[in-house]
Parts: structure tokens; C-alpha cells; sequence
């Protein structure tokens, strides 16, 4: 809705886009409950974010998309396991869980039952920087989602024995993600000997004892902390009008005062100035080698660059790590990379798993030539154009359902405080050269600054030889998910 | 079904499945992996493109393929921006109807699979899902691996590969869809110009009979070490979408284990917190699949969970679900039915799948008047009549030196002990 009048409402004279809706909604209501428009932001080439704020200092983005009876519900937090302390590691994520319980007006297990009944789903993730809560609806169902959304985010009841049980689940979640799983075990220590001073150093689960040792007032004084309208930022795409958000909006959240949030006690990580080596056994049948160099915050000029980068080196069967160590070599069964997307300077991690009979130095030796060769010589223009094709599609293909586009507004947004940045970075790209790459290749692919980890096998494993005969058939599925 | 185009210009993007009715199952005895390797080798070289070329092309234009083989079926699927659809789909059709299958490729992937083989064991969950299958269908194609066994993929030679492929990828055997940025006669177009490509054929049947039930009740221990939990599966043969109780058992399992809010995530995580997941799940293909509860206990507490999972099947199948239950999960049912038609790829892929697995005239379209319609008396037989508490399989990851008496301890009227080492399956 476009509008040239001008108005007076809440004492305040307002014009331009939504003046009219904005107008009549904020008549006669509380300071905390009046919505002001903050922007409209290019979403690609068709739609508009259009940004709100409220009196409480909510942010509410909605995008507008009707292509399905469906729409995509999310709020996220400003608040990851960065911010936890040593001893503490691990109640952002608990607290996540611990979001689908009781509250002072819905008893235990009511929340997933009622949002279930409405043919809703729900979810939620914690990460480094940010937790979010996900609720997929039916179109129905928004205004069952938005008071029960806005109901967890103020009255909460946190108790025994549900904060006792939870901390079960989660201890339950660690030991199937980490403790008995190689690639996680060996994730969670690589980024703690990386970083000696950074909060990413936590693992977002908690270490086991913290988890274990967290009271019910740890958990009130975290959510009396984190757990406001002004670190909030709700995102809701689909089958929705925007006169229709902001007045649930307006009822369900209008009354919610603002909290001081502290501001964050942190530690820059210092300069790495001499490589890192770390060794470990596990009962695994072959070895492992992960890595991580240093790799710029998701904000900086340097970093799409060096996200190509690492398309060239890891992006599918064509990228020249999988062609040199699993095809023409076969020394390795896996090889990947992944640049961290972190508020704050992260870590461009990289892991390879050698075939039997390999270890993890031939693989690292072959690795340094590769990424030798990155640093010595500019990479074609034509791997670069299919770096950005591969990536393109990628991001694309992220963006078909109304909570794909829910998560890339709501990550950007939280992150970099403009949630259509994808679209943006689909433009960075693009004009990314060769000359950015071979920069970032120099400055981020220094071995001074990285860490490795590598993995052995504990010799718990029989021979293979001996494995072949006793193989017995059975179908590609694993039972947890 | 032949082809079924779902347009959809939301993202400028086009998806294409060419589905041939063929799969694991379909590997003679001997020759585990054959379906398997054949899919794969599709993208190791096509008449005038090597398969460096092919990797560089796709990636290139901004795509994806893939050829996934299950037990039943070969999808080979491919997606593309859509200013690069054609130079794509000419790649495609070189590769889906013209592949060279390279000897020195064939041994190169050989060799690939077999790393992967023993990388995977590295995942507690799928030696879990394997050890299930391998003994809830025993000696059934259900229960082959698909992607064979490290003994016979190196007996599989290129001419098996090539006899595969004449055999099963053939028009009469194939299924298309075509969904995304394309209009209804351009999507007609894309499929008729794969199609032509490939040989007329025959439409293959499918050669597996019903599995039999597990007899009695049997552990199977997969025994790896330094586990601090134990992963577990129980359960055995489920039903056929053309069973007369199949939606009616659909709507009770979900009950008891199909939600966040089931009776299982209630007892076993939200309850007493001995899990991060539990749910039971009713697998579907062309015969009866398979009916599976699990959990993910810490190792301590494996052997009180085992006792509340069985009780929870016994509790279920004697006094059934309650009414409250039915009310509430028709509802869930019906009301999030949307999730499942929300996206044109969706929308399409329940076509293929109700033509692959040969489901009932309208499966997918009176679905929801039928789940409204079960009552009580029908979810609660349906639960009686195909889940059963003597004949079932339990599959274990953990340490046995450690929790394997204990294990078995309680597991009431237990028939039969495998315990086999992690590295073995």
C-alpha cells in the first residue's frame, strides 16, 4: 500500500509507504505497540522485504509470496554460543530447547500439540552468532503461531523436572553428534584449538560436564537476558498480507517491554603466528586429516572471494581436490570445504578422509601442493565462471520454498542487518576476478595461521580383508535423523 | 504415467526426472551393486564427451545430476538455470541415452565405492539401518545393500554394466517429469526429445515376491567399540499402500510415533529424556516394507529404553490409540498436507512416486477423505493385524563387551543372538 498522505499518529507525523495502514493501527496504542516502517528491501529481481519496527524495538520482516497456502513463521535471536562463558558452554542451544515448554498459560507439551494439530511444523538451531525457531503453517494457522510465538518469549516457566529431562535429550544429542561421531568429535576440537580467545572456541552444544551442570537459574538469568522483543527479529514469508502481520503483531508482542541487552564482553581472536598440530585415535577404519586456516568475518570485502575459492578447490567431482585426491590419485573417500558465514573472523575448515592403507600426511602433502598452486598462479577465468554458475544455482535452489527465503532474510538480517544481502552477494560474485582470488589465496592460505587435526585409527578395526568375506547386504538407510 | 510436466515460474529453474522402474532388486544374485554402478557410470563418459567434460559441462552451466538407485527404482534426475536448459539438456541426452561405460572408468568407480563402503561405517545410524533391513528381510532383495558388497562389486565386469542398461533404461520402462520454469508444451517437449533417445523396450517386471515375516524375535548386535550410546531399531514387515488397512495403520502409527507429540517422543524423550529422537516409521514400495521404531539411548540406559520401547508396542497394539489421538492426528494429517504440494518438484514427485511404486488408482488424491474417514476400531485393528510383538527384528550399535548381556536382558522371549563387528557390515 503506497500513500502520499501525511498524518499525525503517536505524535508523530508520518508519510511515505504504509502511512495509512500504519496510521490506524498505531491509533491509541502504547509506545511498545506502535510499528514503524524501516525499509523496503529488493528481495531479487521481483519481490520487496518490507521492514518494520516496533515501539519495543521487534523488527518484523514480511515478504509477500502466494504462490502456496503456506507461510513460513520465524523468529531469531541475536544470540549464539559466542556469547556464553567458559564453564557455561552450551545454554544457548539448551535453551532452544528448553523454548518448547511450559509456559504461565500453556502446560508442557502444549505448544508442539496445538501448532501440530494446526498441520503445523516446527524447528529450531542454535550457531555461533544467532538461534532461530521455525514454524512452517498453513496459511490458518498464523495467528495460533504468532501467540504462541509471542506467548514462549514472555512468560516461559522454567522448572524441574522438564529443565532436568531436557538436559538428558541434549547430553543424548552430544553423544549421537559428537561423542560418537568422527566427523563431529573431530569438528568440535579443531575449532577449539583454533580459536584461544574468541567465543567460537565454545562448541554450540556445550561441552558434556557444562551441559550437565547447568541449575534452572542459569536458565532464568539467560532468558531474562537474551530473550526480548529489541534482540528479536521476526521473518514471516508466504501467503500473508502485511495489515494482517503487524496487527497480530501489534496484540500478540505490543505489550512486551524492551531489556537492557549487555553489551557483549568480547574477545577478538588474536593473530595465529605459527601453525597448530594436533593428533588423535578413534575407532574409525581409516584416517582423517581436517584443517583450518583463518578466513574473514561474512562482512568483509575479502570473503565471496574466498567462498569461490574454495569452489574451485572443493565444489563437486570437477573441482581440483576431488579430481586430484579421490579420481586420479584415489588416495581419498571424501574431501570437502566450507568457508565459515560468521559475524566475526572465522575458519575456512577443510576435511578429507583417506581411502584404506592412506594416512592423513599424503593427503595434506598433496593438499599444500594444491593450495600452493592457488597461491602461485591466477585460476582461469573459465573455473571461475563455472565456480559462480555452481554457486548461483545453489543459492537458487535455496530460495523454492517460503522457509528457504525465510532463512536466507532471517540469517542476513541477524548477521549483517540487511536480510535481501543474497541477492547482493549474487552480484559480488559475479565480479569477483582473478586477481581477488590469488588475493585472498595469499592472505587467508598461510600456513602459519591454520590448524590441523590429524585422525588415526585406534586399530579397533579388523582387516579388511577379513571384512570382505563377512560383508552382508543391506539397504542405505540410517535410522536417526 | 508416462510424462507429467508442473509448471512453475517461481525460481528460474528447471527440474527433470527420466524414472526407470528398475533398481536393486533387479541385480542378479551375485551382482549386488550392479543397478547401482550402472546409474553411476552414466557420467563417466557419453559419445563425444569424456568425463572430465561431462563434470566441467554441468557445473559450467550451472546444474546438477544425479542418478539415484534405490531398491526399486533408478531416478536420474537432473536440475538447470533456466538460460542454460539447452546447451544442458544436449549434455543430458548424451549422457542418459548415450553412455559409453569405459572399462578403465567402471574399475576407477569400482574402487570408489569400496572406500565408501568402508567410510560409511564410520556412521553408528546407517550400521544400525543396514543390520535392520539385512535381517528383517533376510534373504529378500529388501534386504540387499544397494550398493553391493565389496566381493561383488569386483566380480561386476562392463558387459554386466552394459546388459543393465539395454535392459532397464528403455522408454517402456521409464517415467518423466518435468517441473519448474517451463510451460506445459515446452516441458512436453523436453521430455519427448530425452525420451526418443532411448530404445523402445519392455517394461520390466517386477521380480519380487512378498517378504516373509521374521520368525520369533532376534537380536542383532553390530558390536563397535568406545560407543557411549547404543543405537536401535525393532520392528519387521509393515504393509502395502493397496492393503485395505494401510491408511488406516498410517493414521496409528503416526499416534504413536509419527509427530514430535507421539506417544513414543512422549515417553522416551520428552518424559524421562533417554533420546535426542524416537519415532516409528512405515516404509513404502511395490511389496509390504518395513515397519521400524528407534532410539538412540546413552549406553547405560539402552536396556531401560529397549524394555519402554517394547512396552510401548505391546500397550499400543492391546489397548490401541485413544480417540483423543485419532481426532488429533487427522488433523495434523489433513491440515499439513500442504507441506506436501507446496512446490511444483513436490507436487510432480508424488506422481512418480505413486506410478513407480504401482500405489492404487488416486492414492495420493483421495488421501485425505480416506484418513478422515478411519475410525477407531480400524486404526486400533489395523495396529493389531500388522505389527507384531513375537516376530520381530532388534538392531543394536553399541559396545557388546559392555551392555550386550544386559541388552539381551531385556529383551523378553528372545529367540535368536547375532553379534557381528561394526567392520563387518
Amino acid at each position: 500500500m503506497h500513500t502520499t498522505s501525511i498524518s499525525k499518529a503517536g505524535g508523530r507525523i508520518r508519510k511515505g509507504p504504509f502511512a495509512e495502514l500504519l496510521n490506524e493501527l498505531n491509533r491509541n496504542q502504547s509506545s511498545f505497540a506502535q510499528a514503524e516502517h524501516d525499509g523496503s528491501i529488493a528481495f531479487g529481481p521481483s519481490m520487496r522485504i518490507e521492514r518494520f519496527v516496533f515501539g519495543n524495538g521487534l523488527r518484523v520482516l514480511v515478504l509477500e509470496d502466494h504462490i502456496a497456502p503456506v507461510i513460513s513463521l520465524q523468529t531469531w535471536f541475536g544470540v549464539g554460543s559466542r556469547h556464553e562463558k567458559d564453564g557455561k558452554t552450551g545454554i544457548a542451544h539448551l535453551f532452544e530447547h528448553l523454548m518448547f515448554g511450559e509456559t504461565e498459560t500453556t502446560a508442557h507439551g502444549a505448544f508442539d500439540r496445538m501448532l501440530e494439530e494446526a498441520g503445523a511444523e516446527t524447528n529450531a538451531a542454535t550457531y555461533l552468532d544467532w538461534t532461530y525457531y521455525q514454524m512452517n503453517l498453513p496459511k490458518e494457522a498464523l495467528e495460533l503461531a504468532m501467540k504462541l510465538e509471542a506467548n514462549r518469549m514472555a512468560t516461559l516457566v522454567l522448572r524441574e523436572p522438564q529443565v532436568a529431562s531436557e538436559k538428558e535429550v541434549v547430553a543424548n544429542e552430544r553423544r549421537q553428534r559428537v561423542d560418537d561421531d568422527v566427523d563431529g568429535a573431530v569438528s568440535e576440537m579443531l575449532y577449539k584449538e583454533a580459536f584461544l580467545e574468541h567465543g567460537y572456541r565454545h562448541p554450540t552444544i556445550g561441552w558434556m560436564e557444562d551441559i550437565l551442570g547447568f541449575t534452572t537459574e542459569d536458565c532464568v538469568q539467560f532468558y531474562k537476558t537474551y530473550y526480548s522483543p529489541n534482540n528479536a527479529t521476526m521473518v514471516v514469508v508466504g501467503d500473508v498480507e502485511i495489515g494482517q502481520v503487524l496487527r497480530l503483531v501489534q496484540e500478540t508482542y505490543g505489550h512486551m517491554a524492551p531489556a537492557v541487552i549487555p553489551v557483549e564482553d568480547v574477545h577478538p581472536e588474536p593473530p595465529q603466528t605459527e601453525e597448530r598440530r594436533f593428533t588423535t585415535k578413534k575407532p574409525t577404519p581409516t584416517h582423517k586429516v581436517t584443517l583450518g586456516y583463518k578466513s574473514p568475518a561474512l562482512g568483509d570485502f575479502d570473503h565471496a572471494p574466498l567462498v569461490i575459492l574454495n569452489e574451485i578447490l572443493f565444489g563437486g567431482r570437477s573441482s581440483r581436490v576431488h579430481r586430484e585426491l579421490v579420481q586420479k590419485r584415489e588416495i581419498a573417500s571424501e574431501v570437502r570445504g566450507y568457508v565459515g558465514s560468521f559475524r566475526d573472523p572465522g575458519l575456512y575448515d577443510i576435511y578429507l578422509s583417506a581411502r584404506e592403507g592412506h594416512t592423513g600426511a599424503e593427503l595434506l602433502e598433496v593438499l599444500d601442493g594444491l593450495l600452493g598452486q592457488v597461491c602461485a598462479e591466477p585460476i582461469t577465468e573459465k573455473e571461475l565462471d563455472k565456480a559462480k554458475g555452481r554457486i548461483e544455482f545453489g543459492l537458487l535452489q535455496g530460495l523454492e520454498t517460503a522457509n528457504g527465503k525465510a532463512d536466507q532474510i532471517g540469517f542476513y538480517q541477524t548477521v549483517l542487518g540487511d536480510p535481501g544481502a543474497i541477492f547482493d552477494r549474487i552480484g559480488v560474485y559475479q565480479r569477483v576476478t582473478p586477481s581477488d582470488l590469488l588475493r585472498v589465496a595469499r592472505r587467508y592460505l598461510v600456513r602459519s595461521a591454520r590448524t590441523v587435526i590429524e585422525v588415526f585409527p585406534d586399530g579397533s578395526a579388523i582387516e579388511e580383508e577379513d571384512a570382505a568375506d563377512e560383508m552382508e547386504d543391506g539397504e542405505e538407510e540410517e535410522v536417526a535423523s | 504415467m508416462g510424462v507429467v510436466v508442473e509448471p512453475s515460474p517461481a525460481l528460474p529453474l528447471v527440474s527433470v526426472v527420466v524414472a526407470f522402474r528398475s533398481g536393486a532388486a533387479h541385480d542378479p544374485v551375485g551382482l549386488e551393486g550392479l543397478g547401482r554402478l550402472t546409474g553411476r557410470m552414466l557420467r563417466r563418459g557419453a559419445e563425444g564427451w569424456s568425463s572430465e567434460a561431462i563434470e566441467e559441462t554441468i557445473d559450467f552451466l550451472g546444474g546438477e545430476f544425479a542418478a539415484d538407485v534405490s531398491v526399486s527404482a533408478t531416478v536420474v534426475h537432473f536440475e538447470v538455470i533456466k538460460r542454460s536448459l539447452e546447451p544442458f539438456l544436449q549434455l543430458v541426452s548424451a549422457v542418459l541415452c548415450q553412455p559409453v561405460f569405459d572399462a578403465a572408468e567402471l574399475d576407477r568407480l569400482k574402487r570408489e565405492v569400496v572406500a565408501e563402503i568402508i567410510e560409511s561405517r564410520d556412521s553408528d545410524g546407517l550400521l544400525c539401518g543396514r543390520a535392520f533391513r539385512r535381517s528383517v528381510f533376510a534373504g529378500h532383495p529388501y534386504g540387499r545393500r544397494v550398493s553391493g558388497q565389496i566381493s561383488t562389486l569386483t566380480t561386476i565386469s562392463r558387459d554386466d554394466v552394459v546388459k543393465f542398461y539395454k535392459t532397464h533404461y528403455t522408454r517402456a520402462n521409464a517415467h518423466v517429469i518435468v517441473s519448474g520454469d517451463v510451460d506445459v508444451e515446452e516441458g512436453q517437449s523436453i521430455a519427448a526429445r530425452l525420451l526418443e533417445g532411448l530404445p523402445a523396450g519392455e517394461r520390466i517386471d517386477d521380480p519380487v515376491a512378498e517378504p516373509k515375516p521374521v520368525a520369533g524375535r532376534k537380536l542383532v548386535f553390530v558390536d563397535k567399540p568406545e560407543r557411549s550410546q547404543v543405537q536401535m531399531a525393532i520392528g519387521g514387515i509393515g504393509t502395502h499402500p493397496a492393503d485395505e488397512d494401510h491408511i488406516a495403520l498410517l493414521v496409528a502409527n503416526t499416534a504413536f510415533g509419527g509427530t514430535f507429540t507421539s506417544r513414543l517422543m512422549q515417553e522416551i524423550r520428552a518424559k524421562r529424556g533417554l533420546s535426542y529422537g524416537t519415532s516409528s516409521r512405515l516404509g513404502v514400495d511395490r511389496r509390504r516394507e518395513s515397519f521400524m521404531m528407534h532410539a538412540a539411548p546413552k549406553a547405560s540406559d539402552a536396556p531401560l529404553c529397549m524394555q519402554l520401547m517394547l512396552d510401548q508396542l505391546h500397550e499400543v497394539r492391546e489397548n490401541g490409540i485413544t480417540a483423543d489421538e485419532l481426532a488429533f492426528v487427522k488433523k495434523y494429517l489433513i491440515r499439513s498436507h500442504a507441506f506436501e504440494v507446496d512446490t511444483a518438484r513436490k507436487r510432480a514427485h508424488r506422481k512418480l512416486e505413486a506410478a513407480l511404486f504401482d500405489l492404487p488408482e488416486g492414492y495420493y488424491e483421495t488421501q485425505n477423505a480416506r484418513i478422515e474417514a478411519v475410525t477407531l476400531e480400524e486404526a486400533n485393528a489395523a495396529l493389531r493385524k500388522r505389527l507384531s510383538e513375537d516376530d520381530m527384528v532388534i538392531a543394536v550399535v553399541g559396545t557388546h563387551a559392555e551392555y550386550g548381556k544386559l541388552i539381551e536382558e531385556a529383551i523378553p522371549r528372545l529367540g535368536s543372538v547375532e553379534v557381528v563387528p561394526f567392520d563387518s557390515e
